[in-house]
């Protein structure tokens, strides 16, 4: 996805397509914002911003101090939305996260039983390496990302919209970590490399944090305003043979299919039909953000793998011979391309 | 209830005409390679097509440039599948300049089948003509405007567009008016184009050769059946095959069995067997020598027996090489001779009346110039001393003279030059003669026995006398050593049991059965 905004043709006097139009404005000035902090990474702000306007949840996996925290805290800032961050360890539970019920005591004396919300009852919340944490902790966040609201001594409680998750975890360092059960992952939108930053990248980031003061992120939306990109984002048409494109790529990748060889010899367990949503949604996401009024192939093809990378099991056979997702889906790719 | 009733019970009583043609359309889909392929993005697509006339307004620039694309898209196709017809047709036109000697069917064949063709191939191209939403997605690709076209026209059919896809049409529209669909889909030249040409210049180029000569493959054909590896691979089976043949006709026009394997040596023979056994003698050598038959008749007279040998060395060879062999075949003439000279006219008639429906009139001379033969004295005796010589075919199997019936059935093909030649070689056979050896010791064995020639020679052959056949023989009255012609590679039959598997199977038998009787021992 390019950076620059085309957004050519007649401004129509309809307020949809203005909306439209006014959306990828929105998130260029946002990229411009991160980009004060962040240098490079552009794939990675690039993914969270299509994650954010599509409603999902990002999972970032990186190693130490490639910029995932201060990432979170950028967008949070460029975006004017509530943040919040729970550091996972081993002994964190459940209603660390979630909250829970104290005793209160009001204003007449009488004690009750009362709510106290967790850190989860914000905006933007960022899980800082959520493997650190037990399953039974990991899990108080399946409802929050799923539904949009947590339960507390049978008393269901809504999280403010926009809610977005973005969690980290450490490939490196997996001595006393627990990998985030298949129901866990299905539920982030993505999930995003960090890369290691190239030599221009290195450069710039010295010269920002060695040398004078870090520039000062502004907020360009806010809450409201990302709510209504995410209406229209939804109104983007998205043509027959793309949408077919898309359910190819989802069957590609289950072993259960008699033409699917690849899938057959590597895939222990395929992709959730929630795969098939986040690379549709991610389209038109990323095709309002690159100008355009529909999906095209192109940008379910570049979607590919942040949105599957997370779905796909692979078997023991795949694991002994090094294959790895990207891998997987990226002959899956060709060959479908090639059909 | 029976399969039948199922049937009646399901079938419709009546069946409309569309709906037949409805369903055998459906087969056809389902079946055909040539039918569109019934994808989520063809069934899905609720677009416009060409020839519906409610495109919205703000695609109607939409239509001519889809319209070329698709134009184009039919051309190309029309043009590949025309050429794959094409392929087809020029090879059977080699296949038939190569085998058929008449072109004129050839050509007018493969005119009408590209005229069928090219109708078939226009109509299947036709039939499977894209869609406009399939020019529009080929559009999408070739261009790289990323969906936008094939979107606006799966969009088209909405009617009252909300402000997103009337924006998207915008956008498509003002993206195509950038691109021209005929620079991207000229009409070019298909990939098998070349193979083509190629063809049609060898067909060319063989219709040419036809205006002048006969179809190159049945000459090939015919040049190979002429060939001498071909010669070679058959002629030993043709061969074979005559011999069998002649075999057959031989024990067909044989006498009855007689009882001639029970005939001891002591006993008399008269001189027809004498004559027969010789030439049986002389039959066996003729396998080897079947391709001189054909290529000269005294030749093969000379193989299959003595009579033939000297009626063709009468015929064919030089005065030298019947020197060489008059003096051994001598001795078989006067073995006949001496029978005759015992007197025994009268078992020669005997076998002769037995024998009357089989023999000819050459044969009956062939009698006659023997007994002349046999009328003088001293040819008399030479022929005796020669008589006890071993054959001059070296084969010891003397008693095969007891089968009448191969000698006369070589017997039946003697001419009359072959008579001459006998007689001709009874007057030399006082020279032959001379230069044998051991006439001293069977001159009394001669005086001492009746005439009777085959009992002699063989006793003589028992004791371990060894020739070979055809050897080459020093006359005693010179010195010249001729090459035998067709000499047969005779196996070297010597019988005082060593070797006697080199004697033929069908004489082993007999040989064995000789050599065990009592008087031959004696002897």
């Amino acid at each position: 996805m390019t950076g620059s905004v085309r957004m050519e043709g007649q401004k129509g006097d309809n307020p949809l397509g203005q909306q439209a139009e006014s959306l990828a404005e929105k998130m260029q000035e946002v990229r411009g914002e991160i980009s004060k902090a962040i240098v490079g990474q552009g794939e990675v702000v690039d993914g969270v911003l299509i994650a954010l306007l599509a409603g999902g949840h990002v999972l970032l996996e990186g190693a130490p101090g490639l910029g995932k925290t201060m990432l979170v805290r950028t967008l949070a800032q460029a975006v004017a939305l509530k943040y919040s961050r729970i550091q996972f360890t081993p002994d964190l539970m459940p209603a660390d996260v979630i909250g829970t019920a104290v005793v209160q005591e009001n204003g007449d004396g009488r004690k009750s039983l009362g709510f106290q919300p967790g850190p989860i009852f914000t905006n933007l919340l960022l899980a800082d390496e959520i493997n650190r944490a037990t399953p039974k902790t990991q899990s108080a966040l399946l409802e929050a990302m799923q539904e949009k609201q947590v339960t507390v001594a049978h008393t269901s409680h809504q999280l403010e919209e926009p809610f977005f998750v973005m969690a980290t975890q450490n490939p490196l360092e997996m001595e006393g970590t627990y990998p985030l059960p298949e129901a866990q992952l299905d539920r982030f939108l993505f999930k995003l490399r960090v890369p290691f930053p190239g030599r221009e990248d290195l450069h710039d980031i010295l010269d920002r944090t060695t040398q004078g003061t870090a520039k000062v992120v502004i907020s360009v939306v806010d809450g409201p305003q990302i709510m209504g990109m995410r209406q229209v984002v939804r109104t983007v048409p998205v043509a027959p043979h793309v949408q077919e494109y898309v359910v190819k790529l989802v069957l590609a990748t289950h072993p259960e299919g008699r033409e699917n060889l690849l899938a057959n010899k590597y895939v222990r367990y395929g992709s959730s039909p929630r795969g098939a949503q986040t690379l549709i949604l991610g389209g038109k996401v990323r095709a309002l953000l690159d100008g355009r009024f529909n999906v095209s192939m192109e940008d379910i093809r570049a979607l590919l793998l942040p949105a599957l990378r997370h779905r796909i099991i692979l078997n023991f056979e795949a694991q002994a011979d090094g294959r790895t997702t990207d891998d997987l889906l990226d002959e899956i790719a060709g060959k479908i391309s090639q059909d | 209830m029976s399969e039948r009733g199922k049937i009646k019970s399901v079938a419709p009583v009546a069946v409309s005409g569309p709906a037949l043609f409805s369903a055998l359309r459906n087969i056809w889909n389902e079946s055909s390679p040539w039918s569109q392929k019934q994808t989520y993005a063809s069934r899905a697509s609720h677009g416009p097509d060409f020839g519906n006339q409610n495109w919205p307004a703000q695609l109607q620039s939409l239509i001519a440039p889809l319209i070329a694309t698709r134009r184009r898209i039919l051309t190309n196709e029309f043009l590949r599948d025309w050429l794959k017809v094409w392929t087809w047709i020029l090879a059977g036109l080699i296949v038939a300049a190569a085998f058929s000697p008449k072109l004129v069917w050839a050509i007018v064949s493969a005119g009408t089948l590209a005229v069928i063709g090219a109708i078939a191939v226009a109509i299947l191209t036709w039939r499977a003509r894209p869609s406009a939403y399939a020019a529009a997605c080929r559009l999408d690709s070739a261009a790289g405007l990323h969906d936008r076209i094939s979107t606006a026209v799966h969009m088209g059919a909405v009617e009252n567009p909300d402000g997103m896809i009337l924006r998207q049409r915008q956008d498509a529209v003002m993206h195509l008016a950038k691109v021209s669909p005929r620079a991207l889909f000229p009409m070019r030249m298909p990939v098998a184009a070349r193979r083509t040409l190629m063809l049609a210049a060898a067909v060319t180029g063989l219709f040419v050769y036809r205006i002048h000569y006969k179809p190159p493959m049945v000459a090939l054909l015919q040049t190979t059946a002429r060939s001498q590896l071909v010669q070679s691979i058959l002629s030993p089976i043709a061969h074979a095959m005559e011999k069998d043949l002649q075999r057959t006709m031989a024990l067909i026009n044989s006498k009855p069995d007689s009882p001639d394997d029970n005939v001891r040596p002591g006993e008399s023979t008269t001189a027809n067997d004498l004559w027969k056994a010789s030439d049986d003698q002389g039959n066996k050598p003729e396998d080897g020598s079947q391709d001189s038959q054909e290529a000269n008749a005294g030749d093969q007279m000379q193989d299959q027996s003595p009579s033939a040998m000297q009626g063709g060395q009468g015929e064919a060879q030089s005065a030298d090489s019947q020197q060489q062999e008059n003096g051994d075949r001598q001795s078989q003439q006067s073995n006949s001779g001496d029978a005759r000279m015992g007197g025994d006219t009268q078992q020669q008639s005997d076998s002769q009346n037995s024998e009357n429906s089989r023999q000819s009139l050459s044969q009956s001379l062939m009698q006659a110039l023997k007994n002349m033969m046999s009328n003088s004295p001293n040819q008399q005796g030479n022929s005796q001393a020669n008589q006890k010589q071993p054959n001059s075919q070296g084969m010891p199997q003397s008693g095969n003279s007891r089968q009448p019936g191969s000698g006369e059935a070589d017997k039946k093909g003697d001419s009359r030059g072959t008579s001459d030649a006998q007689q001709k070689a009874s007057q030399n056979s006082s020279s032959g003669a001379g230069s044998q050896q051991g006439s001293k010791e069977l001159k009394k064995d001669q005086a001492a026995l009746p005439v009777n020639a085959v009992p002699d020679r063989v006793a003589l052959e028992s004791n371990g006398f060894k020739e070979q056949t055809r050897m080459r023989v020093d006359n005693g009255t010179g010195t010249a050593r001729l090459p035998v012609r067709d000499a047969s590679p005779q196996a070297v039959a010597v019988t005082n049991g060593a070797e006697q598997e080199n004697i033929p199977a069908r004489y082993r038998l007999y040989v064995q059965r000789y050599f065990d009787h009592p008087e031959n021992g004696q002897k």
